[in-house]
């Protein structure tokens, strides 16, 4: 603190800008939102007050069960397997391998795209009739494979695509995680003679603990957002199995005009999300302290 | 004091910015009155549409019109938050069965008072009358663009079918003779959701419901009205096609249905108007359009969407520039047989009529289909209910569900829907 400065005035005056702009693009439409959610409201007319209608009407909706059981699939899915990946990923770059190097930014570079083109990219190599994956199972003798038209597969199909286009960022957390370890540790651990197994599973593993606990949280709650790959690669079909929840909440609010509906969803997603990041926060933050 | 003067020169400096004009233009007298419109025209349809504003422009020095092209996807979203900001552009163009989200609300203009008489019964009356409501005319069509059918006529020539099917027996017999003398399929309609939703499904059962006598919903729009045996024949077709005949591939998407055809994989195609355009660019293709023939019953009655012309209501409404866009609408339906050329069937008599058009390959086979077709029900819940039985026409077909007990669950989800609007 330099005496004569006045940094408090200097700071509010600095986050101004952004807090002008969080105000009104973050926090004032969250508010709203709520406020909407308790009227009937078609976005060009005037909205209705109807209390906690909407609220009932979506615990009855069938559509809404359906859709929120399809993003919880996908949340299931993509966790242990994006977490699993980017440890893997991470553990390759941190090592020895020459090529270590190179590895990282082809794992990361995906991750850069935006959604739109990875999904459309995703939804032509799979699709069915001339995708190039079908072509070459066709090649090899096999029967084509309707990725994102069949519903046993419409779901890891997307899946996949994201495995692809995100592991890249969980394997930077890992990394900086795995790098904070000291070699000190390992060097010890390999005089008392443990080998790379023994000291990834004891050593690598535990000490990486804060930073696995920090990626499972932010990766349930972006799984939880899905929407994008979804709804370009396979449009919530085949026949409506893969519609997760925000496809439901944008299509209810932008298609069909109900805005209100649509607000109250959004806030049912994000007290069901809050309820979990808390939990885990809860249960493996303490165990972080032990 | 070296500081404080470039301080203060900084200081003016900002200020003269913060006040810069641009440089006065001429007197607006001979300026051409500017409009914007917003396309959702993309592909095919974008390109011709583009050069029909092109020509629009060349035409004349009182009105400009900049266009710029929106995704297909995002349009209607976009569209939505402009008018509830009243940030519109001055011409839209809106789908005849989105008119009912917008209209209610007040966020397109009257016309009427700016059309006159000749002009109007120079349209065809029935997709004129689909942009009226309670009396008053609130766009005007540009074109009519219901399904059709397109058959591949080397298929055909190959298979020995020489006249065209038009029943439902018809086209499964012919089909099937298809299947043994060619290998190729008989039919392609989509029947699960790709990129987009089975759209010729849907269509074709609503189109079959009418061509039966009977319709998709209640006439007063109340009540769905498919579960009966009229609904039953037209679903048992669609299903068994693909199942029990196995003349249409199953999973099949509204893409993978279009490139089918496309590589002569299939004799008969089903999809709206603007897929001609696009199959006339593939070279090889041997194929013929005609109107969408009556499966069941007599009427062709085919689904039909329409692509309208609105003027957004502004906060500070311009009757400059109201007339200047009135003018456009006017010019653009006058020359329908340059949008024609995607594909579409133009609305007003007079263009039907011109040499230009007559010209114009397989267009003038469909043009009576305009007599036939038949605009979505006007309801605030259509899109919902369309998208909705969409999803559930495309389980019943791809999983061979039992169809009374579909068509059941189809009714009660539909008016469940209905009773939320």
């Amino acid at each position: 603190m330099i005496p004569g400065n006045r940094d408090t005035r200097d700071g509010i005056l600095f986050s101004l800008p952004f807090l002008v702009v969080f105000f009104f693009f973050m926090v004032y439409p969250l508010l709203f939102g709520l406020y909407i959610s308790f009227f009937k409201w078609n976005i060009l007319s005037s909205p209705t007050f109807i209390g906690w209608k909407n609220y009932v009407d979506l615990f009855r909706d069938a559509k809404f069960y359906s859709s929120l059981l399809h993003t919880l699939e996908f949340v299931v899915i993509t966790t242990p397997i994006l977490l699993l990946l980017g440890f893997a990923m991470a553990l390759v770059v941190t090592g020895k391998s020459p090529m270590a190097g190179l590895l990282e930014t082809v794992f990361f570079i995906p991750y850069i795209f935006s959604m739109t083109v990875v999904a459309t990219l995703w939804a032509w190599i799979m699709q069915k009739d001339f995708g190039i994956i079908n072509q070459a199972i066709l090649l090899l003798g096999g029967q084509r494979i309707g990725w994102l038209t069949d519903e046993k597969y419409a779901m890891w199909s997307v899946c996949i695509a994201t495995f692809w286009w995100t592991a890249g960022f969980n394997m930077v957390l890992f990394t900086a995680g795995i790098k904070q370890i000291p070699q000190e540790v390992y060097e010890s651990a390999e005089i008392d003679g443990a080998n790379s197994w023994q000291r990834m599973t004891h050593i690598t593993i535990p000490l990486v603990a804060p930073t696995t606990v920090l990626c499972l949280i932010l990766q349930v709650i972006a799984s939880f957002n899905v929407f994008g790959q979804v709804y370009v690669m396979t449009g919530g079909g085949p026949a409506g199995s893969t519609r997760v929840l925000i496809q439901y909440i944008y299509e209810t609010g932008f298609q069909y005009f109900r805005m209100g509906y649509s607000a109250a969803m959004s806030y049912v997603l994000f007290v069901i999300m809050l309820i979990v990041s808390v939990a885990q926060y809860a249960v493996l933050g303490k165990r972080k302290e032990a | 004091m070296k500081k404080r003067i470039v301080f203060v020169f900084v200081l003016l400096l900002t200020i003269g910015i913060l006040f810069a004009q641009p440089a006065q233009e001429t007197s607006s007298s001979d300026k051409p009155v500017e409009l914007t419109f917003w396309s959702l025209f993309t592909g095919g349809d974008g390109e011709f549409f583009d050069a029909m504003i092109k020509e629009f422009n060349e035409s004349q020095n009182e009105v400009k019109m900049v266009n710029s092209m929106v995704k297909f996807d995002d349009y209607y979203t976009k569209l939505t938050t402009a008018l509830a900001a009243k940030t519109a552009p001055d011409v839209v163009v809106c789908h005849q069965a989105n008119l009912l989200n917008y209209v209610p609300n007040g966020s397109f203009l009257a016309l009427d008072q700016y059309i006159d008489k000749t002009t109007l019964d120079d349209f065809q009356q029935e997709p004129l009358n689909a942009c009226r409501f309670d009396g008053k005319l609130y766009s005007l069509p540009l074109d009519v663009h219901p399904i059709v059918f397109y058959y591949n006529k080397d298929i055909l020539k190959e298979a020995g079918i020489t006249t065209l099917p038009s029943s439902a027996e018809d086209f499964i017999k012919d089909s099937q003779i298809i299947k043994e003398k060619t290998g190729k399929w008989g039919m392609l309609v989509d029947n699960t959701t790709g990129t987009y939703k089975a759209y010729t499904l849907t269509r074709l059962f609503f189109s079959m419901m009418k061509q039966e006598g009977g319709s998709f919903l209640t006439s007063d729009n109340k009540k769905a009205n498919f579960n009966n045996e009229k609904g039953v024949a037209a679903l048992n077709f669609l299903k068994d096609t693909v199942n029990t005949y196995k003349i249409n591939p199953d999973q099949l998407d509204y893409d993978a249905a279009m490139n089918q055809f496309k590589l002569g994989e299939g004799a008969f195609y089903f999809n709206g108007v603007w897929a001609t355009g696009t199959l006339e660019t593939v070279k090889g293709l041997n194929f013929g359009a005609a109107p969408l023939p009556a499966f069941f019953g007599k009427e062709d009655w085919a689904w039909a969407g329409s692509h309208t012309l609105a003027i957004p209501t502004q906060k500070n409404q311009d009757p400059k520039k109201v007339q200047a866009a009135v003018k456009f609408i006017e010019w653009m339906t006058a020359h329908g047989e340059l949008w024609a050329k995607a594909g579409h069937i133009p609305t007003r008599k007079s263009v039907a009529a011109k040499d230009s058009f007559k010209a114009l390959p397989y267009r003038a086979d469909y043009v009576g289909a305009a007599q036939y077709a038949m605009p979505s029900p006007s309801t605030a819940a259509w899109n919902e209910i369309y998208g909705t039985s969409s999803d559930l026409l495309e389980a019943a077909v791809t999983k061979n569900q039992d169809t009374k007990t579909a068509l059941a669950n189809m009714e009660k989800v539909v008016n469940e829907i209905i009773s939320k609007y």
